[in-house]
């Protein structure tokens, strides 16, 4: 199958520090791609070099056969990537419709995508008008989510869906993704195994900046050594 | 013994330079050291003059570079400490005819007096907040000594002047000692600073500057190592402006204003920001510079001086001290290198 | 109801407080007097506010705390006094000014060029080099030989004191043809272009990141726009400064103006571009940089326009006199255009104290509406949470960036232009308003928009009504003692007050907590 994104031994620094010492990761188009690994192995930082907010000084990750490395962040976004980081960020002097007006690349992309939005999260219709610091996780993670979704992007960059999130949500969340994922291909980072070898097709295992394994998330559930080792669960 | 001079060899030559100083430049200029030492007029006593003036500098420059570059508080009120240290000296002498010593103490309970003030400020207040509120309280100070209600005390918008230097460091008559005194006063600065800051609580400031919230997470009280980081640098800064006015025949009230905590930071630039040593050759080379621009060019000189500020922050922001070691640290390792390279073969 | 009351408890004590000190003020004075000094705290509270909103909105997206932004108050405030008294000479820069502009204005053609070119390693490290080195010899060669009718500060009979007399008493210096005797104008021109388009070549060749340019009529529109203007100012030179001397005052004052304010727009965006943005990762640097920056400036106004003080004449349309003056109502100001009205008894300087605080109130709201309703306040909204969230949507925050800091110093440039015929220029006047607008920017929370515009204004009142309490003297509540506040009071009060409020609120009144 085709690959939508071919991240080829990248190497990041932050400061001095060598965070990303070689990592390889391929996405093939329409999939979900789950990055797993223990707290501060790079996930994080790997979503953030393909989009050049920390860019890689060594490697190269190519985007639709398009070699982005070096590119400025905006322009990389541009050409179809969504972020959903950490933490949601949601701007929070936005009301919530600002949250995803600002996302818009064209202009109307908002009121095209608004139904399909809704439709996905249901709850943010009736939050419209309120600011975004008055909002619950849940919904800030709804909020962010739909953020990426605004302009047409071919790839989603996920970090931490269900981190602090109730149960419930968090089955709501996942079929949200799933139903995003029909549209475009995702790459998801996640700390609860569970959630990720649910939603995943494929996985990378990242350990102390490289990438160590990857294959399909079948293998590796049945996998339970591999899973004690490199994720610390059981 | 020998080791403790190895390591500090430069600073043992510089220390003989300075010592020797009066008198190689005397020679140059034909006196011999007999008038130099019975303060004949001539370029050395000259050139001891701005040399006293560059100690003052570097002393009250070292006192920012503890709270902004090694404790990391950007303070814009430092002239303060330096105006307080002056105006006390001054108005405790002149006004009330006090000796030499009790307006020393004076200065003394002044200095801990003004950092308590600022200390009162500091839990509340941080990071730019911080800077604005000594900013403020730097101004009051400013408005103060400017205003004409204290005039009889202060001299107002004039400056301070009249204060009588005790004959036996008078900066007229006595200038070689008075050159000695404040070389002496220096070192002893420099000396208390290094051990200052290579003991716990120093490492603790630097701790600070880093990461203030790591550091109380360790367990450390900050407010108890920035009180203690401002306590000593107000000291050094009263004691740099109680020699300012002891030499200085009049203290203009531009040394309580915001330039002159703009000189400070600008003195800590170019010499290198945390280095300690960069206080002394910044104050150097600022004074030089300034002394030479302003005999040179003229009234433009603050356009130059604005132009290599400019420049050292673009291009030399580590300073000359902190580029130096850097560059030091490359040219030993690349001296090892080759040895090894040699050795091998 | 509740929330509210919580929400906005710290803003509603603080006008209650206004309030308060408001009543206790009128107590102690005429009414008309207590009528002018409101008046007067808000104008100089609108000019405070139009430099303390700039640096705030640069202060909060960019975290730059600009300290040169006083000095670009007082550039402005020069810029525009120039052309109000000396438009020959507005008129003799345009021409090389277009020129200089006219090779950056080409921008994304540059990367395109040199993608077309193949060179050697150290070709292309060497090449830019050589290029903005040929570029500065170029301007160097010409710009002293470009004929700028321009002013002596060591000769008297030809210094800015002679003309702003001149300008006062309304008569005008001949004006004197610009003439091309050390260069010819076709030289000039042609060297002038070179240069620009070399410069800016070199400059676009340091910044390797690859980009996809699509070219189009648009990317020469600027280009286009100068190089007419520089032709129109050069061959018509004699014609236009003939027409600037002839024109009328109000005119003149509204040229000014947008000069003044563009120039500030201009100014900024060099130099956020150049100086400011290779320091972000080193914020303290950035600090030490705009002082560097403000000394500068300071001196080069020195250097041009020498320390004399002037004032600026003010436009008819608010300087009327005669008979029917003072005006007793506005229709009657209107028909006369009294430089005072009437109200309360009191004889109140329209431009002074009515048109510099509806000034001030219509840029309140103009700034309010491009950052509530906005796509541009919309981005400069959520980058001073997050500008690295914004730039991962896809938004160019750096450009962004350049926008703002050019808005805030043309904001005090048209602070300075409009200040200048009340409060007049000096070298010094940039420090102290500089300080005015930190002390309001404390009181009202550095980030905060409402918050400058309120410690404005409270800043302004303060001192207004200290300083009239010092020519009246104030009764003290249970004695019979009249106390005199002395001018050092004025600015002591205002930090006085920041120092109180920063203390009990570290974030000032309108601040929000980090």
């Amino acid at each position: 199958m085709e690959n939508i994104l071919d991240v080829q031994n990248i190497h990041t620094f932050i400061g001095q520090y060598h965070i990303l010492q070689g990592v390889n990761v391929r996405v093939p188009k329409g999939s979900i791609v789950a990055l797993l690994g223990r707290n501060g192995a790079g996930k994080t930082t790997t979503l953030k070099s393909i989009l050049g907010l920390t860019p890689p000084r060594e490697g190269k990750v190519i985007f639709n056969g398009q070699e982005v490395n070096g590119l400025r962040s905006f322009d990389i976004a541009n050409m179809g990537i969504g972020f959903v980081p950490e933490h949601r960020a949601i701007f929070r002097d936005l009301s919530v419709e600002e949250n995803l007006k600002i996302a818009e690349r064209k202009k109307g992309d908002y009121l095209r995508k608004r139904d399909f939005i809704f439709d996905l999260f249901p709850d943010l219709k009736r939050l419209i008008a309120l600011p975004g610091t008055s909002l619950s996780g849940g919904q800030q993670q709804m909020l962010a989510i739909a953020r990426a979704l605004v302009p047409d992007n071919q790839l989603l960059l996920i970090d931490e869906p269900s981190e602090g999130l109730a149960p419930v949500i968090i089955e709501s969340m996942m079929s949200a993704i799933r139903e995003l994922a029909k549209e475009s291909t995702v790459i998801l980072v996640e700390q609860n195994f569970l959630v990720a070898s649910q939603l995943a097709e494929y996985y990378v295992i990242i350990e102390e900046g490289r990438s160590v394994q990857d294959g399909k998330m079948k293998d590796l559930a049945a996998d339970k050594a591999a899973i004690h080792r490199f994720l610390g669960a059981a | 013994m020998k080791t403790f001079f190895n390591s500090n060899r430069g600073a043992f030559i510089t220390l003989l330079l300075l010592i020797l100083l009066p008198f190689i430049i005397g020679l140059f200029d034909g006196a011999s050291p007999a008038t130099v030492f019975v303060n004949g007029s001539g370029q050395s006593k000259f050139i001891q003059g701005l040399a006293i003036e560059i100690f003052i500098l570097a002393i009250y420059a070292i006192s920012f570079d503890l709270i902004f570059g090694i404790t990391g508080m950007l303070s814009f009120g430092h002239s303060l400490f330096y105006g307080v240290g002056a105006y006390t000296t001054g108005i405790a002498m002149k006004s009330f005819g006090l000796p030499l010593l009790p307006t020393f103490g004076l200065v003394l309970v002044a200095a801990v007096v003004q950092a308590i003030l600022f200390a009162l400020v500091l839990p509340r207040v941080k990071g730019i907040t911080f800077a604005l509120v000594t900013l403020g309280l730097g101004s009051v100070f400013h408005i103060l000594v400017m205003s004409s209600e204290f005039g009889p005390y202060t001299g107002a918008d004039v400056g301070l002047q009249g204060v009588i230097t005790p004959a036996f460091i008078s900066p007229a008559n006595e200038r070689l000692r008075f050159y000695f005194v404040m070389l002496a006063v220096m070192v002893l600065v420099y000396l208390v600073y290094q051990r200052f800051v290579t003991s716990p609580t120093g490492r603790v400031c630097v701790a600070i500057r880093e990461n203030e919230g790591r550091a109380r997470m360790l367990g450390y009280n900050t407010f108890y190592f920035k009180f203690v980081a401002l306590l000593l640098s107000s000291f050094t800064a009263a004691l740099a402006g109680f020699f300012h006015t002891l030499y200085q025949p009049i203290v203009s009230p531009n040394v309580a204003g915001m330039g002159f905590t703009v000189t400070a930071l600008l003195i800590v630039l170019i010499g290198g920001v945390g280095t300690l040593n960069g206080a002394f050759v910044g104050a150097l080379i600022y004074r030089l510079l300034d002394y030479g621009l302003r005999r040179y060019i003229g009234e433009s000189a603050s356009f130059i001086n604005g132009a290599i500020y400019v420049l050292f922050v673009l291009f030399v922001p580590y300073g000359i001290v902190g580029t130096w070691r850097l560059k030091s640290l490359q040219m030993k390792q690349g001296w090892e290198r080759l040895l090894g390279c040699l050795v091998d073969k | 109801m509740n929330s509210f009351l919580r929400k906005n408890i710290v803003m509603l004590v603080a006008v209650l407080i206004m309030a308060a000190f408001l009543i206790a003020a009128a107590q102690g004075m005429e009414k008309q007097d207590f009528v002018i000094t409101l008046l007067r705290g808000l104008a100089v509270g609108s000019i405070t506010f139009l430099v303390a909103s700039g640096f705030s909105l640069i202060f909060g997206l960019l975290d730059v705390l600009n300290l040169a932004h006083g000095t670009l108050f007082m550039i402005g405030a020069y810029l525009g006094w120039t052309v109000v008294v000396r438009p020959d000479t507005f008129v003799d820069m345009l021409t090389p000014l277009a020129l200089i502009v006219s090779g950056f204005a080409l921008g994304d053609v540059y990367p395109l060029l040199a993608s077309r070119i193949r060179l050697g390693l150290s070709m292309r490290r060497i090449l830019p080099w050589g290029m903005i080195l040929v570029s500065i010899l170029l301007f160097g060669f010409i710009l002293p030989r470009y004929p700028i009718a321009i002013w002596d500060v060591g000769n008297y009979g030809q210094s800015p004191v002679t003309f702003a007399f001149m300008a006062d008493s309304g008569a005008r210096l001949p004006v004197q043809p610009a003439a091309f005797t050390e260069i010819s104008a076709p030289l000039a021109v042609i060297g002038l272009l070179l240069a620009s388009i070399l410069g800016a070549f070199g400059i676009s060749l340091f910044d390797n990141t690859p980009r996809t340019v699509r070219l189009s009529w648009k990317n020469f529109v600027s280009i286009a726009v100068a190089l007419v203007v520089a032709l129109v100012g050069l061959i018509f030179n004699d014609q236009l400064s003939a027409f600037f001397y002839c024109l009328n005052s109000n005119w003149l004052f509204f040229i000014a103006v947008l000069v003044a304010t563009l120039s500030g727009v201009a100014l900024g965006g060099l130099m956020e571009a150049t100086l400011i943005r290779p320091l972000y990762s080193r914020p303290i640097y950035q600090l030490m940089l705009t002082l560097g920056m403000s000394a500068i400036g300071i001196e080069m106004v020195r250097a041009i326009w020498g320390r004399p003080e002037f004032v600026m004449p003010k436009p008819a349309f608010f300087n009327g006199g005669g008979e029917a003056c003072p005006a007793t109502n506005f229709a009657d100001w209107w028909t006369n255009h009294c430089s005072t009205i009437l109200l309360f008894e009191g004889r109140v300087r329209v431009y002074n104290e009515i048109f510099i605080p509806l000034v001030g109130l219509v840029v309140l709201i103009s700034i309010w509406i491009l950052l509530q309703r906005t796509r541009l306040g919309m981005i400069i909204r959520a980058g001073v949470q997050d500008s690295q969230m914004v730039e991962a949507l896809g938004i160019n925050v750096r450009r962004v960036f350049t926008m703002v800091f050019a808005l805030g110093v043309g904001l005090a440039a048209l602070g300075g232009v409009l200040g200048a015929p009340s409060t007049g220029l000096s070298n010094v006047m940039g420090e102290s308003l500089l300080l005015n607008a930190l002390i309001a920017l404390a009181i009202g929370g550095l980030t905060s928009y409402p918050g400058a515009a309120l410690g404005s204004v409270i800043v302004g009142m303060i001192q207004q009504f200290i300083i009239k309490y010092g020519q009246i003297g104030i009764v003290i509540p249970f004695t019979d003692i009249i106390f005199k506040p002395t001018p050092p009071l004025v600015p002591a009060s205002t930090v006085l007050l920041m120092v109180i409020v920063l203390l009990i609120l570290p974030n000032g009144l309108l601040g929000k907590k980090e």
